[in-house]
């Protein structure tokens, strides 16, 4: 069989299983870094697959998240989020801006300190509950990823947003519905009912501020006209969303990476407090959750590596690829902790860098080195490739890491 | 090795602090790029030149001595 590349493929492309790729990510990157796609809802697209233009792209303020003139704008994909495109052209940097100014400080490196020994203490909690689990049914498998990948990055995110944790049925439905791709108009739909919640939940902190980020975004807004209640219950929708998903699911294909070979396991087991910071960076670099990727814009007619950008081109640069670019980490497909330096791009690059970074890595941090102190025996109950992926959904989130000790 | 961080630059990610504990912070109001050493001992290097690799805005440098 030769491997041809079609004309424009169409995204998603078709990976064999949670932990690695889809073959032609790799083609591309070595024939076409930046190509022509069909997005997941059929609208023409460029796909950036090597480091070295994903990096530059996400450096480049020429690229936004907002389009000239959106109603023509090529479209994603029917998720709510990064499907298309979003905030205003005129005000985005300002909008940007603000965003930061507010947020930086309530997910900066020392808060994130002060942080840590509740995030402990959360960790904790969830052992508790995945040891009783397993007591309580000696025969079955322990599902981790319902017991601490999801519950742990839920509990913290709800404790500094000040959302309440017993609603968490309710913003996880949610969140699931507003990242399904192929949804038609309910990821829309399910967006509107998020801002209606956290609305809700900003108006009860107008009234009683705890200290909590959504009351500082309420607190900010009293003093920013500018900054309208539509904003503000889609920016804490978005930290809801993104302040759990993302690292539930970064926990979860850890744990398929340090099980899915046992010698890993056990070099982790060996010394989790003096290779976590690295195993962490590579377990972000090397997993590759959701197949599609982030989003922008071009706001004036760009040349990237030879290639013409025109103005109102959509650019999807695909983290997932560029982390695996062999001109930039040696091996890419291998888990190697000890890559140094591991310069991957798993929270983005430039001004649009993911601001909760810090609270992920801080999580990451914590999670595993407790997990195998306190179960160091750890297995999966399954081959890693038998782990559902659903390809539909934006976050690449799994339902199931069936674990045993 | 002597380091230098542009304030002016930085976007307050902190993936220096979260690298290098020992020779970056963020500040409390703004959360921009603090140094705490502007000159790490030779242990540190390989850690703080990852930092100016990775630093999302390009708001770090290292010379040699």
């Amino acid at each position: 069989m030769t491997a041809t590349v079609p004309a424009t493929p169409r995204l998603p492309f078709d990976r064999p299983n949670a932990l690695d790729i889809a073959p032609l990510y790799s083609v591309l990157r070595r024939e076409e870094p930046l190509t022509r796609v069909t997005t997941p809802a059929g609208d023409p697209a460029w796909l950036v697959t090597a480091y070295a233009q994903a990096r530059q792209i996400f450096a480049d303020s020429r690229f936004g998240r907002s389009h000239p003139a959106p109603e023509q704008a090529s479209r994603v994909s029917d998720a709510a989020v990064l499907g298309g495109p979003s905030g205003e052209y005129e005000t985005e940097e300002r909008e940007h801006g603000r965003m930061r100014k507010m947020l930086v400080p309530a997910f900066s490196a020392p808060r994130m300190r002060r942080l840590s020994d509740r995030i402990q203490e959360l960790t904790d909690r969830c052992l508790d509950d995945m040891r009783a689990a397993r007591e309580a049914d000696p025969e079955a498998p322990v599902n981790l990823h319902d017991l601490l990948a999801f519950p742990l990055p839920v509990l913290v995110i709800c404790e500094l947003l000040g959302v309440p944790y017993a609603d968490r049925d309710h913003f996880r439905t949610l969140s699931t519905r507003i990242g399904i791709i192929d949804s038609g108009g309910d990821a829309q739909e399910a967006m509107e009912e998020f801002k209606a919640y956290t609305a809700r939940l900003a108006a009860a902190k107008r009234e009683h501020p705890e200290a909590d980020v959504i009351s500082d975004m309420v607190a900010v807004q009293a003093q920013d006209p500018t900054f309208t209640d539509d904003d503000l219950s889609r920016l804490a929708a978005g930290l809801l969303f993104a302040g759990h998903e993302t690292t539930s699911t970064r926990i979860d294909y850890g744990v398929l990476l340090l099980l899915g070979d046992p010698s890993r396991r056990d070099r982790f087991v060996a010394d989790p407090d003096g290779q976590v910071q690295a195993t962490v960076e590579e377990i972000l670099r090397i997993s590759a959750p959701g197949g599609l990727g982030l989003l922008r814009y071009a706001h004036e007619d760009v040349e990237v590596g030879g290639v013409t950008i025109a103005r109102g081109d959509a650019v999807i640069i695909s983290s997932n690829a560029a982390n695996r670019d062999g001109t930039v980490f040696a091996d890419p497909d291998e888990f190697d902790p000890d890559r140094k330096p591991n310069t991957h791009l798993a929270f983005g690059h430039g001004a649009h860098v993911c601001i909760g970074a810090n609270l992920a890595r801080t999580e990451l941090r914590t999670v595993f080195p407790a997990l195998f102190r306190r179960f160091p025996g750890l297995r999966l109950a399954v081959d890693p490739a038998e782990i559902e992926v659903r390809h539909n959904r934006l976050s690449g989130a799994l339902d199931e890491v069936p674990v045993l000790w | 090795m002597r380091v230098t961080a542009d304030t002016g630059k930085c976007v307050g990610s902190g993936q220096c602090v979260l690298l290098v504990l020992e020779v970056f912070d963020q500040r409390e109001e703004d959360g921009l790029v603090a140094l705490v050493d502007e000159r790490p001992p030779p242990e540190r290097r390989e850690a703080v030149r990852q930092a100016a690799l990775s630093c999302p805005a390009g708001a770090i440098e290292v010379a040699d001595d």
